[in-house]
């Protein structure tokens, strides 16, 4: 196992400040704590090579996770072990071994070209001269961006800046990389090129990732297993197509109609989410999905009928707002 | 090891992408000399000697403490209290590199640029005021002074880093590292040589750490100290450096615990 997580807990002790100008006099001298237990009993593992999403919505213990794999943090507890390193002892042998991109924050040299910064990278991680050239030369093609080499960053956009963020973490080709929203405030292309990008690096590279997104669609193109985590704690390990199975607990039927029907008529058969005529979207409980379906082609003037699994992003959010078993 | 000389490049390459900014933080530090020097020109206009001090020998003083300050007290560290707080420091930590060492060579760039341009600046003065200078002449002596430059300058660091890391527990390290830089101005001699403090304060300024950031080097150069002092003065200035040294590791580790590398 490249990584290996057991019983991790992360707890922050936080000062609560009351609100307003008296309520921060009054937390000079009488402070409050309140614990926040950010990540709370967290356990999985992750073999060689694999591409795991890790979601959640925010304040889940995503980032906090990832800050304890890439060393940043000390856990409160548990044992956490990433090729056979302890992250926290940030040994350079480790270091050397992994990247971790946030997409919010950025390493490179603001004032600077990226190139600057890459070269700083590679004597940072002693590269040798030949792969340096070949990896670069690699990661530019693949991402593109060899006229902006010798742009300031600062002058970048936000997506060609990401792109050279990729570049500087990736340039020692890293064995395990933590991608913390690599996609975060991007347009739609650009996202897309990202998660191209992450995809092919991926089968190219055979290193582990584990990203984590806000975005279904990042998980949903990129990950064959997720990891669902809210409150610190998970919610569900596995692929994404049993996530379905195991939460989804409707189907959607999507039919054509040739005539106008009532909707209170198409009612009597599941629930009418949406009826725009002649297209109409009923929704019934997955075991009775087959009989509903028959009903329908029986009973109504259907010219098409389409039965679906329910989006993922419906489904999840369904997980999440579900009271607490 | 040539990670470090490539920070050092950039450190300098950044300063060139803001020339403007450059020349005018240049153009403080000569006004700043100048307001000094003229204030002590002023003072002795109408004395031939004052607190042991003749015009001439003040004016030395002023101009060479101008000289050595930029080497001792330029420094990049102020900014390592903003990249806590904002959790850029993250950057560094996944990387093998050490923040220490990353600190040192953005600091050896700044004190070079410091001290290229101080040169040039403190020749034109000198053309410009034709102060009467001392140049000591005494290999040895000359020798001590570079040991006590150097030691004054690994003290700042240590003495400036520790402020910073404060970052690890108070959000703003502003007040804390404010509050010590006007101290530390006053004790370090830059504004006017220590010993025409009364004896009470003069005697306390010598157990300050800062007494060894500027006053002491100069005042080994100047060859104006005993043996006896000069001796004792690096005795007292190594505890110091040793004390800064252990109490910034010391900070470091517990700063690293507490870290919550916040802002994502």
């Amino acid at each position: 196992m490249v990584i290996t997580l057991s019983h991790l807990k992360k707890y922050y002790r936080v000062h609560e400040k009351e609100a307003g100008f008296m309520g921060s006099i009054r937390s000079l001298f009488v402070r409050k704590y309140q614990t926040v237990r950010a990540v709370d009993d967290l356990s999985f593992e992750i073999a060689e090579g694999e591409l795991v999403g890790f979601i959640g919505p925010n304040g889940a213990g995503k980032t906090t996770t990832l800050k304890c794999l890439s060393g940043l943090l000390y856990p409160t507890s548990g044992f956490v072990s990433v090729l056979g390193f302890t992250p926290f002892e940030r040994k350079n042998a480790y270091l050397k071994q992994i990247a971790l991109v946030m997409g919010q924050k950025n390493q490179l040299w603001w004032d600077l070209p990226a190139q600057e910064t890459f070269l700083l990278n590679k004597e940072i991680y002693e590269i040798e001269n030949e792969k340096y050239k070949q990896t670069l030369h690699e990661l530019v093609e693949l991402l593109d961006v060899e006229s902006l080499l010798k742009v300031q960053v600062r002058k970048l956009s936000l997506g060609e800046r990401m792109k050279m963020e990729l570049i500087a973490a990736l340039i020692h080709s890293p064995k395990v990389l933590f991608l913390d929203e690599p996609t975060i405030g991007l347009d739609v292309v650009m996202q897309k090129k990202m998660r191209d990008f992450v995809r092919t690096y991926n089968e190219l590279k055979k290193s582990t990732i584990l990203l984590t997104s806000h975005y279904m669609e990042d998980v949903r193109q990129l990950a064959r297993r997720v990891i669902i985590i809210d409150h610190g704690k998970i919610l569900y390990d596995g692929k994404l197509d049993n996530l379905v199975k195991k939460f989804a607990k409707h189907k959607v039927l999507s039919i054509v109609l040739d005539e106008y029907v009532t909707p209170d008529k198409l009612k009597t058969v599941g629930e009418l989410v949406e009826y725009n005529f002649p297209k109409a979207v009923i929704r019934v409980p997955r075991s009775a999905s087959n009989v509903a379906a028959a009903q329908l082609l029986q009973k109504f003037p259907v010219d098409d009928l389409n039965i679906e699994e329910p989006d993922i992003e419906d489904i999840i959010r369904d997980v999440f707002t579900s009271p607490k078993k | 090891m040539k990670g470090y000389l490539q920070i050092i490049k950039g450190t300098i390459e950044e300063y060139a992408t803001y020339r403007l900014s450059f020349i005018l933080w240049r153009v403080r530090i000569v006004v700043q000399l100048l307001i000094v020097y003229f204030m002590w020109w002023a003072i002795f206009a109408e004395h031939q000697e004052l607190f042991g001090y003749t015009q001439a020998s003040i004016l030395t003083y002023i101009l060479l403490s101008a000289f050595v300050r930029p080497f001792v007290m330029g420094t990049r560290t102020q900014e390592v209290g903003e990249l806590i707080r904002s959790g850029d420091l993250s950057n560094f930590l996944v990387r093998p590199v050490s923040f220490l060492k990353f600190c040192a060579s953005r600091d050896i760039a700044d004190k070079l640029l410091n001290v290229i341009f101080a040169v040039v600046e403190i020749v034109i003065l000198f053309f410009l005021l034709r102060p009467p200078v001392f140049f000591q002449t005494d290999m040895v002596i000359l020798l001590l002074a570079g040991i006590a430059l150097i030691m004054g300058m690994i003290q700042f660091f240590y003495f400036s880093l520790i402020l910073s890391y404060l970052g690890f527990w108070t959000p703003d390290v502003w007040a804390p590292r404010f509050l010590s830089f006007v101290l530390a101005e006053f004790f370090t001699g830059v504004l006017f040589p220590l010993d025409i403090l009364p004896i009470p304060l003069f005697t306390l300024s010598q157990s300050l750490p800062f007494y060894y950031f500027v006053y002491f080097p100069l005042k080994v150069y100047l060859g104006k100290l005993s043996v006896m002092a000069i001796t004792q003065g690096f005795i007292i200035g190594l505890v110091w450096l040793v004390a800064l040294w252990m109490l910034a590791s010391v900070v470091w580790n517990r700063g690293l615990r507490a870290y919550a590398a916040e802002g994502k």
